[in-house]
C-alpha cells in the first residue's frame, strides 16, 4: 500500500485540478491505478478478499471525492471491487468442493453426519452466488450473512488443509486472478471503440443524413467506421458552442472524405427534418437510461423526439453508470469559467461592484453538461451491441454488484 | 561581462538546453509590505487571511504548481511563524514524496520591503535561472507555459530582457478613476510590436489627466501604445539578474515604484522590462478590501476556475456543492426552513443558520452560529462568529471569533477584527475599524513597512476593560451609551475604534469592501459635471468615449480620438508655457507631439489657436469687451507662436474653422465676438484675406446653420472682396 | 379438514363486503376517523352479526384453517406491521402447528392455509403476495435443499418470524435508498398514509434535508389529515389540499412520493383511489412520481384496466344525505400504468417500472 500512495495521490490530483478530464482517459487510468493497488496488496491470512475490496474501497473513495462529476472514476472502481467478489467465489466455490470432498470421503461411517457440510456447501454456494447479482425477491427470504459464513468456510477450509504452501499458492492465484481480470477490463475499455464502430455498417445506411453535436471520439471511430465500409452518407455537425468541438470533429471527418456541414447550435431544430438519424456520444449512461451528455443535447433529443428521429447514443461500457441522477442538471454539473463565454477585460466595467451596489449584475453560467431523459433515447449502441433505455438496468446488473453502490458508505460504516 | 559575452558566443542550442534544465523556482513573497489590510495584519499575516474560506496563500501555491514550478521559495517577514505553521499544517513542507513542488521557506525578520526581501534571496544564492515573482495574495489560474516561452525565446536573443510583467485587461470606472480591483489606474506605454513596456505609472495623476511621457521614448519608439485599461497582475517572470539589480540598487524598495519605474527611467544598463497579455484566464492580486471583495466575487462567479469553491483541491477545506445561482453550501450546513440564502453565497461547514435568516451576496465562514431575523448583505464573516437574532451586517468584513449581540448593526464597510465583541443594539458606524489591539501611534509616513512591530504581537486574552474611554481611541460605546446601556449594562464595543474620520476618508470608501455609496458617486458625476462648466467636457468626453470605445489607444493610426488627445496635450504644454517656459522650447515640443502623433502642422495650428483662445478664455472676466480684450491680448503676446504654424493658406483656414468649431460648441462665450475677432485676426497677419475668402466660399454652399458665422461677418467679407478687387484693379492700372 | 374450511363460522366479517376486510385493516392502522366511520359502516352493514373487526376474535373453533385467519388478525392488528407480515405469521403457525411429517404434506397443508387465508380476503394485495411468496420459499426449500423435514421445518419457522424484522428493514433500506432524491429546497406531494413515505420524511428530516411537503386530504377517510399530523410533528413544514386541487398545485411541486397496496407484474402500482389521477397530472405537467413500496408487496397480478382488479369498497361519507336512487362508487383504489411512474424505490434498490416483471418472472418460473 505506502508504495502506491504517491501513486494515488498524485492521480487525485490531476483529478482535482481538472487535469484529466473526457471518461475514456479516466476509466483508463483508474483502472491502471487500481491494478497497481492490487498488485502492490499484501495479502492476509485471512478473509483476503474483504482486505483486498477494502483497499480498494479506500482508494475509490479518494478518487470518486477528487472529481464526482467524472463518473467513469466510480465506475471503474465498483468494476474493480465487482471482479474481486467473483474471482474470490470462484476460488471458494473450488474450495468448497474439494472439502466436501474430503468429507465423505473421511465420514464414510457416519452417514448422518456426512449429510450436512454438503448440504452447507451446496447452500453457499447458492448463496455465493446471489452475492453476485442485486437483493431479489427470490433472496428476500433466505438471508444468511453470506460474507462471513464464506470467510468461516474458507478458512475452515485452509485450517484443515493444513499446508501453508497450498494456502499461500492460493492467495497468489486470487491476486493473480484479479489482475488478469482488472487486465482484460483495461483491455476492454481500449478497445470499446473498435466493438462499437463494428456495429456502424447495420445503423447507418446508404445516402443517410446523420447529426452530431460537439466531437465524440466514439461517434468520431463510429462514422469513421461506416465510411470504411464504404458507406456513402452525410454528416451535420453541430458546432457544440461555447468549446466548438464541432469545429475539430468537421475537420476529420473532412480528412476521412465525409460530407460534412457544419451549423450552429440553434440551426438543429431548422435542420432536424432533413436528418435520418442522430447519433451522438455520451459522458455518462445513468442507470435509469437517462444520459449526461455535453451540453446542447437535451435540445438535440427533444429536436428528434418531435420529428420522430431516432436517436441513437454511442458509448463504451466504462460510461455505464450504476447510480441514479437526482437533479442532475445541479449536481452532476460542472460549471466552468465565464471565459469561455465572454471576455473578461471587454465586460470588466460591468463587473465592477464598487459602482453597483455590491450586487454583481452580470452572472455568467457555463454549464458542461445536460442531462437527457431515457425517453427521449432510442437506442443505446454500446461494446456489447445495441440496447433500449430500459435495458440499461440488466447491462448494470451484470457489470456490478449491488452493494458497491455506495462506495464511501460501505467504507464508512 | 565577459562570461556573459561567453554565454551568448553559445550555440543556440547549448543555450535552450541550458534553459530546459534548469528547475523552475518561484519566490513567493509572504508579506505584503503595506498597512492596507490594518488592523487585521496586526494580529495575521495577509497571506492567511481567507478568501471565500481558504487562506490566499493556498490559491497562489496551488497556481505555482499546476504551473509546473519545481521548487517555492516563501519569504516570511511578519509573522513568520504563522506563516510556517499553516504551510505545514496544509501540507505544503513537511511531506517531500507527495509533492511536486519543494516548498521552502526563507526567513527574516529585518526586511521591510519588497526589495528588501529579494537582497535577502540574492544573498542566499539559491536562485539559478529564470524564476517567478509573485506575491502570495495572488489568485490566477492562467497557464504559465506560453509567457515562459517567450520570456526564454526573448532572453536567447536579447540578454537584456530581465523581466515579463503577466498584464490583463480591465476597465476602471469612468467616475472614479479606479480599477475594479481599487487601484489607481496605470498608464502603460507598450511597443505593440515588441510589447516592451517603455513607461509605467501607477500613480497618474487622475485631476490633471495628463501623463508626461520622456520624448526621447517617443523618439526611439515609432510607435507605441498608451494603454490604462490594463491591470498590473503582480505575476513577473524574472531572471537572476532582477536579483542583482536589487543588490545593486539598495534603494529599491518598491516593486514598481522603484525596481520598474527606475529601470525604465534610468535606463541602468539597457535592462527592458516586457509584457504579456492574457485574455481568457484570471490573474488578480488582493491588494486592498476593495480587491478582498471584487476578488471573492470572481471566485464565487468562477472566472477562477478550477480555483473555485467546489473543485478547490487544496487546503483542508470541506466539501461544497454549489447549487442553483452560484450558492455553495458545505455538507454540514443547518438551516433553518425559513432561511433564505441568496445568490453568490458561501456557507461553510457546520455554520448553523437560524429562521427568517437572509443572507446575500456574502461569504460565511465555518462553524458560525447565527440567530434568527439576521440580515446579512455584502459581507465575508469568517469563521466561529456568533451572531445573535435580529443582527444586521452589511458590506462588511467579520473576523474569527467576533460575536455580535441582539440587534447590533454593522454598517458598510466596517472591519471587525479577532474576537471584537459589539454589544446589543449596538450600531457600528459605517467604515470604522474595531480590533482589540491600539493603533500603533509611531505611524510612519513611509508607506513600505512591515504591518506589525513585534512588540505589538498578538495577545491571547488582552487586557481591555469592555468600557474603554481613552481619548485617542473613542469607543463606539460613548456614541451608542443611550441605545444599549440601559439594556444590558455592559454594551459597546469591546476594543480599540482605529481613528478613520479625519485622515484618508477617501481611501475609506474607495478601498472599502462597501460599494461606492450612491451620495459619493453624484458627488463624483457633480464633479465631472461643473467640469463640464469650466469647459474641459472635452476631456471628459474623451474619457468617456474612452471608455465607452476599446480603451486602446493607438497613436499610430490618426483619429479623432488622437487629435483631441493631442490637442489636449497640446493645450497642457500651453499652460506651461503660460508659466514662463520659453517660446522656442515651446515650439519645440509642440513639435515633437506633432510627431508623435503624426499630424499636420494644419493639425499644429487649429490646436495651438485653441490653446491661445482657451487662455484668454480663462483671463478674461465674464463681460463680452474684457473677453475681447483678453482674447486681443493674447493673440498679440502668442503671434509669433502661431505664426509658426499658419505658413500656407490651408493652415490659416484650418484656424478659421478651428474658430468656427469653438464658437459652435465648445467654447460659445466666442460667438458672439465672432465678426469682431476675425477682422483683428487679419489685422495681425494670421489669417489672409485669401484664407477668409476661401472659407466663405466653402460656407457658401454649406447648411444655413454651418453659415452662421460667416453671415455674422459678412461685412467684414464684403469689405475684403472690395479691397481685393480695388487691389486687383491697382494693379491693372 | 374440508369441512371445517367450510364451516359458516368462517370470521371474514363482510363476505359480500360494502366495507372490504382490506379496508379494515387500513382503518385499524391508520384511520383518523374511523370510529365515525366504522359506526355508520356497522349500522349500514347490519347485515353481518357474528365479529365486529373491532372485536375480539371468536375462540378458534380448533384446527388449522380458522387459525391461520384468527392469527392473521391478530397480527394486523398491531400497529407496526405490514399486513404482509401478519400473512407470514399466520402461515409460520400453521408450520408450528402442523402435524406433517413430509415435506410435502406440510406444503399441502400450507397451500390450503394460504389459499384460505387469501380467498378470505381477496381484496388485499400484500396479502396474495406475501402468500405466494412464502409458498415460493417453502417450495424452494424443499426442492433446492435435501435437508432433513425437521431442520427444514425449524429454518422455515425461523424465516417466517424473522420476516416482521425483514419488513422494518426493508423500510428503512427504502428510506435510505430515497434520500438523494429528496433535494434541498424542494416541495413534494404525499398522497395517502403510507409507513415507508413517512419512514423516508423521517429520515430526511434527521438528514436536515430543507423541504416542504403538500399533503392531500384523502377522502373520504382523510388519511392526509393523519399523515400530516405526523409530518408536522416532525417538524416539516406542511400544507394539505384538498384531494382536487392537486392540478392546482402541481407547478409549485417538485415531485410526487406515493407508497402502494400492490406493485404489479406490468410495472404499475395499486393504490389508494385517486394516485392514478395525480400521476397523470404529474406526468403531463413531468414532473417526477417516485413509488415507495417493499418487495413483498410485488403481486402476480396484470390488470389491463381500473375494473380487471377485485374491487375493494369502501363506505363513503357525503356529510349530507345521498339522495335516494343515486348510485356511489365506493372503490377504494385504482391501478395506475408503469408509464406514469418515475421509479420504484424498493428494498432491492431503485427500479425503473420494467424491472419489476423481471423480478416477478425470476421468482416465479
Amino acid at each position: 500500500m505506502p508504495d502506491v500512495q504517491p501513486l494515488v495521490s498524485d492521480f487525485v490530483l490531476k483529478l482535482k485540478r481538472r487535469k484529466v478530464e473526457g471518461s475514456h482517459a479516466v476509466a483508463r487510468q483508474t483502472a491502471e491505478l487500481l491494478r497497481s493497488v492490487v498488485s502492490q496488496h499484501r495479502m492476509g491470512n485471512t478473509n483476503q478478499a474483504a482486505a483486498l475490496a477494502d483497499a480498494i474501497r479506500a482508494v475509490g473513495e479518494h478518487l470518486i471525492a477528487a472529481n464526482p462529476i467524472e463518473l467513469a472514476v466510480g465506475n471503474i472502481v465498483r468494476r474493480v471491487l465487482h471482479i474481486i467478489k467473483e474471482e474470490d467465489i470462484s476460488s471458494t466455490a473450488v474450495g468448497i468442493e474439494g472439502l466436501s470432498v474430503t468429507a465423505v470421503s473421511d465420514d464414510e461411517y457416519d452417514s448422518g453426519n456426512d449429510d450436512r457440510p454438503t448440504l452447507s456447501a451446496a447452500v453457499l454456494a447458492s448463496h455465493a452466488r446471489n452475492t453476485l447479482r442485486a437483493p431479489s425477491l427470490q433472496t428476500l427470504l433466505d438471508d444468511i450473512p453470506v460474507s462471513t459464513a464464506l470467510s468461516h468456510s474458507a478458512s475452515s477450509a485452509g485450517d484443515s488443509d493444513g499446508k501453508t504452501g497450498d494456502k499461500s499458492l492460493k492467495t497468489r492465484k486470487l491476486k493473480h486472478d484479479v489482475i488478469a481480470a482488472i487486465g482484460d477490463l483495461i483491455e476492454e475499455i481500449d478497445t470499446c471503440y473498435d466493438q462499437i464502430s463494428e456495429q456502424a455498417v447495420e445503423l447507418i445506411h446508404q445516402n443517410e443524413v446523420i447529426l452530431t453535436l460537439g466531437r465524440s471520439r466514439t461517434v468520431k471511430e463510429f462514422l469513421y467506421a461506416a465510411k470504411e465500409k464504404k458507406r456513402s452518407f452525410r454528416v451535420f455537425v453541430a458546432e457544440g458552442a461555447p468549446r466548438y468541438q464541432g469545429h475539430v470533429l468537421a475537420k476529420e471527418l473532412v480528412e476521412k472524405g465525409v460530407q460534412t456541414t457544419v451549423i450552429t447550435d440553434s440551426a438543429v431544430f431548422a435542420m432536424i427534418s432533413r436528418v435520418n438519424m442522430v447519433i451522438v456520444g455520451a459522458h455518462a449512461i445513468m442507470a435509469n437510461g437517462g444520459v449526461i451528455a455535453p451540453i446542447g443535447m437535451n435540445m438535440v433529443a427533444l429536436a428528434a423526439q418531435r420529428h420522430a428521429v431516432p436517436f441513437v447514443v454511442v458509448a463504451g461500457s466504462h460510461k455505464l453508470c450504476p447510480l441514479y441522477p437526482h437533479n442532475p442538471e445541479v449536481l452532476l454539473n460542472e460549471l466552468k469559467s465565464p471565459s469561455d463565454l465572454l471576455d473578461f477585460g471587454e465586460f470588466s466595467n460591468c463587473m465592477n461592484f464598487s459602482t453597483q451596489d455590491g450586487t454583481p449584475l452580470l452572472d455568467v453560467v457555463n454549464p458542461t453538461f445536460d442531462y437527457v431523459p431515457p425517453k427521449l433515447v432510442s437506442l443505446f449502441v454500446t461494446d456489447s451491441g445495441g440496447h433500449s433505455p430500459s435495458y440499461i438496468y440488466r447491462l448494470i446488473s451484470e457489470y456490478y454488484s449491488a452493494d458497491d453502490l455506495g462506495v464511501r458508505r460501505m467504507s464508512s460504516s | 561581462m565577459s562570461q556573459k559575452k561567453s554565454r551568448g558566443g553559445a550555440s543556440a542550442g547549448d543555450d535552450a538546453d541550458e534553459l530546459s534544465r534548469s528547475p523552475l523556482q518561484a519566490v513567493l513573497l509572504a508579506d505584503s509590505f503595506t498597512l492596507k489590510f490594518r488592523p487585521i495584519t496586526l494580529e495575521r499575516p495577509k497571506v492567511l487571511l481567507p478568501l471565500v474560506n481558504v487562506p490566499m496563500i493556498d490559491y497562489t501555491l496551488s497556481w505555482l504548481e499546476t504551473s509546473g514550478v519545481e521548487e517555492v521559495f516563501v519569504f516570511c517577514c511578519a509573522h513568520a511563524q504563522q506563516v510556517k505553521e499553516h504551510l505545514q499544517d496544509a501540507g505544503w513542507t513537511g511531506k517531500p514524496a507527495a509533492r511536486e513542488m519543494a516548498v521552502k521557506t526563507v526567513e527574516s525578520h529585518d526586511a521591510i520591503s519588497a526589495g528588501d526581501a529579494l537582497r535577502v534571496m540574492y544573498g542566499r544564492g539559491v536562485i539559478n535561472g529564470d524564476f517567478i515573482l509573485i506575491s502570495g495574495d495572488t489568485i490566477s489560474n492562467m497557464s504559465l507555459k506560453d509567457a515562459l516561452q517567450e520570456h526564454k525565446d526573448r532572453r536567447k536573443k536579447d540578454p537584456l530582457a530581465v523581466m515579463t510583467m503577466i498584464i490583463k485587461q480591465s476597465k476602471p470606472s469612468v467616475l472614479t478613476q479606479q480599477t475594479r480591483l481599487g487601484n489607481d489606474e496605470i498608464v502603460m506605454a507598450i511597443a505593440p510590436e515588441t510589447k516592451e513596456l517603455l513607461y509605467y505609472e501607477d500613480r497618474a495623476d487622475a485631476s490633471h489627466l495628463c501623463v508626461t511621457i520622456d520624448k526621447d521614448i517617443l523618439a526611439s519608439n515609432p510607435t507605441l501604445q498608451l494603454h490604462n485599461n490594463m491591470e498590473d497582475c503582480y505575476i513577473d517572470i524574472c531572471s537572476p539578474e532582477v536579483l542583482s539589480l536589487f543588490t545593486d540598487n539598495f534603494d529599491y524598495q518598491h516593486l514598481r515604484r522603484h525596481f520598474v519605474k527606475g529601470l525604465l527611467v534610468d535606463d541602468i544598463m539597457g535592462y527592458k522590462i516586457y509584457t504579456h497579455e492574457i485574455h481568457s484566464s484570471y490573474a488578480a492580486r488582493v491588494d486592498n478590501f476593495r480587491s478582498y471583495d471584487t476578488v471573492s466575487k470572481d471566485i464565487i462567479q468562477r472566472w477562477t476556475y478550477p480555483m473555485v469553491p467546489d473543485v478547490l483541491s487544496f487546503g483542508n477545506c470541506h466539501e461544497m456543492k454549489l447549487h442553483r445561482q452560484g450558492i455553495y453550501k458545505a455538507a454540514d450546513v443547518t438551516l433553518s426552513h425559513s432561511a433564505h440564502i441568496g445568490a453568490n453565497s458561501v456557507i461553510g461547514n457546520g455554520t448553523n443558520i437560524g429562521e427568517q435568516c437572509k443572507v446575500s451576496n456574502s461569504v460565511i465562514g465555518e462553524g458560525c452560529s447565527i440567530g434568527k431575523n439576521v440580515l446579512i448583505h455584502g459581507s465575508y464573516i469568517w469563521d466561529n462568529v456568533i451572531i445573535e437574532d435580529g443582527c444586521k451586517v452589511s458590506n462588511s468584513l467579520v473576523c474569527d471569533d467576533v460575536h455580535l449581540r441582539a440587534g447590533a448593526v454593522v454598517e458598510p464597510g466596517c472591519i471587525l477584527s479577532f474576537k471584537i465583541k459589539v454589544g446589543k443594539n449596538v450600531v457600528v458606524p459605517a467604515y470604522s475599524k474595531v480590533s482589540l489591539l491600539e493603533k500603533p501611534s509611531n505611524e510612519d509616513s513611509d508607506e513600505e513597512l512591515e504591518y506589525a512591530d513585534t512588540n505589538s504581537a498578538v495577545t491571547d486574552s488582552p487586557p481591555f476593560s469592555s468600557m474603554r474611554n481613552n481619548a485617542d481611541h473613542p469607543t463606539v460605546e460613548s456614541e451608542d451609551e443611550d441605545l444599549g446601556a440601559s439594556e444590558t449594562g455592559t454594551s459597546g464595543v469591546l476594543g480599540y475604534i482605529w481613528a478613520s474620520g479625519d485622515t484618508g476618508t477617501q481611501e475609506e470608501w474607495r478601498q472599502s469592501i462597501a460599494p461606492i455609496p450612491k451620495e459619493k458617486l453624484q458627488e463624483l458625476q457633480h464633479a465631472i459635471a461643473v467640469d463640464d462648466a469650466d469647459g474641459s467636457e472635452e476631456d471628459l468626453n474623451n474619457r468617456l468615449r474612452e471608455a465607452d470605445h476599446d480603451n486602446d489607444s493607438e497613436i499610430s493610426v490618426v483619429e479623432d480620438d488622437d487629435y483631441t488627445k493631442f490637442e489636449k496635450e497640446v493645450e497642457e504644454t500651453f499652460q506651461r508655457a503660460l508659466d514662463g517656459v520659453h517660446q522656442d522650447n515651446l515650439i519645440l515640443e509642440i513639435n515633437a507631439l506633432r510627431l508623435s502623433y503624426s499630424l499636420q502642422h494644419a493639425d499644429c495650428a487649429g490646436a495651438v489657436f485653441y490653446s491661445i483662445m482657451r487662455s484668454a478664455l480663462v483671463a478674461a472676466q465674464s463681460t463680452t469687451e474684457s473677453l475681447l480684450k483678453a482674447t486681443a491680448d493674447a493673440l498679440t503676446k502668442w503671434r509669433d507662436l502661431l505664426r509658426n504654424y499658419t505658413k500656407t493658406v490651408d493652415e490659416e483656414m484650418e484656424i478659421l474653422l478651428k474658430f468656427e468649431e469653438m464658437c459652435q460648441d465648445i467654447t460659445k462665450e466666442f460667438s458672439a465676438l465672432f465678426s469682431k475677432i476675425l477682422p483683428y485676426l487679419y489685422d495681425k497677419e494670421l489669417v489672409s484675406e485669401d484664407a477668409i475668402l476661401r472659407w466663405a466660399e466653402e460656407k457658401a454652399n454649406a447648411d444655413e446653420s454651418d453659415k452662421v458665422f460667416v453671415k455674422q461677418s459678412d461685412a467684414f467679407i464684403q469689405w475684403l472682396k472690395e479691397a481685393e478687387e480695388e487691389e486687383d484693379e491697382d494693379e491693372e492700372e | 379438514m374440508a369441512m371445517e374450511l367450510d364451516a359458516a363460522q368462517n370470521p371474514n366479517p363482510n363476505p359480500d363486503p360494502p366495507i372490504s376486510a382490506y379496508y379494515q385493516t387500513r382503518a385499524d392502522h391508520h384511520a383518523v376517523v374511523s370510529s365515525d366511520w366504522l359506526a355508520h359502516a356497522a349500522a349500514a352493514a347490519s347485515s353481518v352479526t357474528d365479529t365486529d373487526a373491532d372485536a375480539a376474535p371468536p375462540p378458534s373453533p380448533g384446527g388449522n384453517g380458522g387459525g391461520v385467519i384468527e392469527e392473521f388478525n391478530m397480527w394486523r392488528r398491531k400497529p407496526e406491521a405490514a399486513e404482509a407480515v401478519a400473512a407470514i405469521m399466520a402461515l409460520t403457525a400453521v408450520i408450528r402447528s402442523s402435524r406433517a411429517t413430509t415435506m410435502m404434506e406440510l406444503e399441502i397443508e400450507l397451500k390450503k392455509a394460504s389459499d384460505k387465508l387469501k380467498s378470505w380476503d381477496a381484496t388485499s394485495i400484500s396479502l396474495s403476495a406475501a402468500c405466494d411468496l412464502f409458498m415460493r420459499f417453502v417450495t424452494r426449500t424443499s426442492h433446492l435443499e435435501h435437508e432433513k423435514f425437521d431442520a427444514a421445518k425449524s429454518r422455515l419457522i425461523e424465516r417466517g418470524e424473522k420476516f416482521g424484522e425483514i419488513s422494518l428493514k426493508a423500510r428503512k433500506t427504502i428510506a435510505m435508498l430515497s434520500q438523494d432524491f429528496i433535494l434541498d429546497g424542494c416541495t413534494m406531494l404525499v398522497h395517502g398514509y403510507s409507513r415507508v413515505v413517512l419512514e423516508i420524511l423521517k429520515l430526511a428530516a434527521s438528514n436536515r434535508k430543507l423541504f416542504r411537503v403538500l399533503c392531500t386530504e384523502g377522502r373520504p377517510d382523510r388519511t392526509g389529515l393523519r399523515m400530516s399530523n405526523e409530518i408536522a410533528a416532525l417538524g416539516i413544514p406542511v400544507k394539505v389540499l384538498i384531494d382536487s386541487a392537486v392540478a392546482y398545485s402541481m407547478d409549485e411541486i417538485d415531485m410526487i412520493f406515493v407508497g402502494a397496496d400492490g406493485v404489479v407484474e406490468s410495472g404499475g402500482i395499486i393504490n389508494m383511489m385517486g394516485t392514478y389521477q395525480i400521476a397523470l397530472v404529474a406526468h403531463s405537467m413531468n414532473k417526477p412520481l417516485y413509488v415507495a413500496a417493499e418487495s413483498y408487496k410485488f403481486a402476480r397480478l396484470y390488470p389491463l384496466d381500473q375494473k380487471d382488479m377485485t374491487p375493494a369498497h369502501r363506505p363513503i361519507d357525503f356529510g349530507v344525505p345521498v339522495p335516494a336512487g343515486v348510485e356511489i362508487e365506493t372503490s377504494a383504489r385504482d391501478y395506475t400504468p408503469p408509464q406514469y411512474l418515475t421509479l420504484l424505490l424498493t428494498d432491492l434498490g431503485v427500479l425503473t417500472p420494467s424491472v419489476v416483471s423481471d423480478e416477478l418472472i425470476q421468482l416465479y418460473l
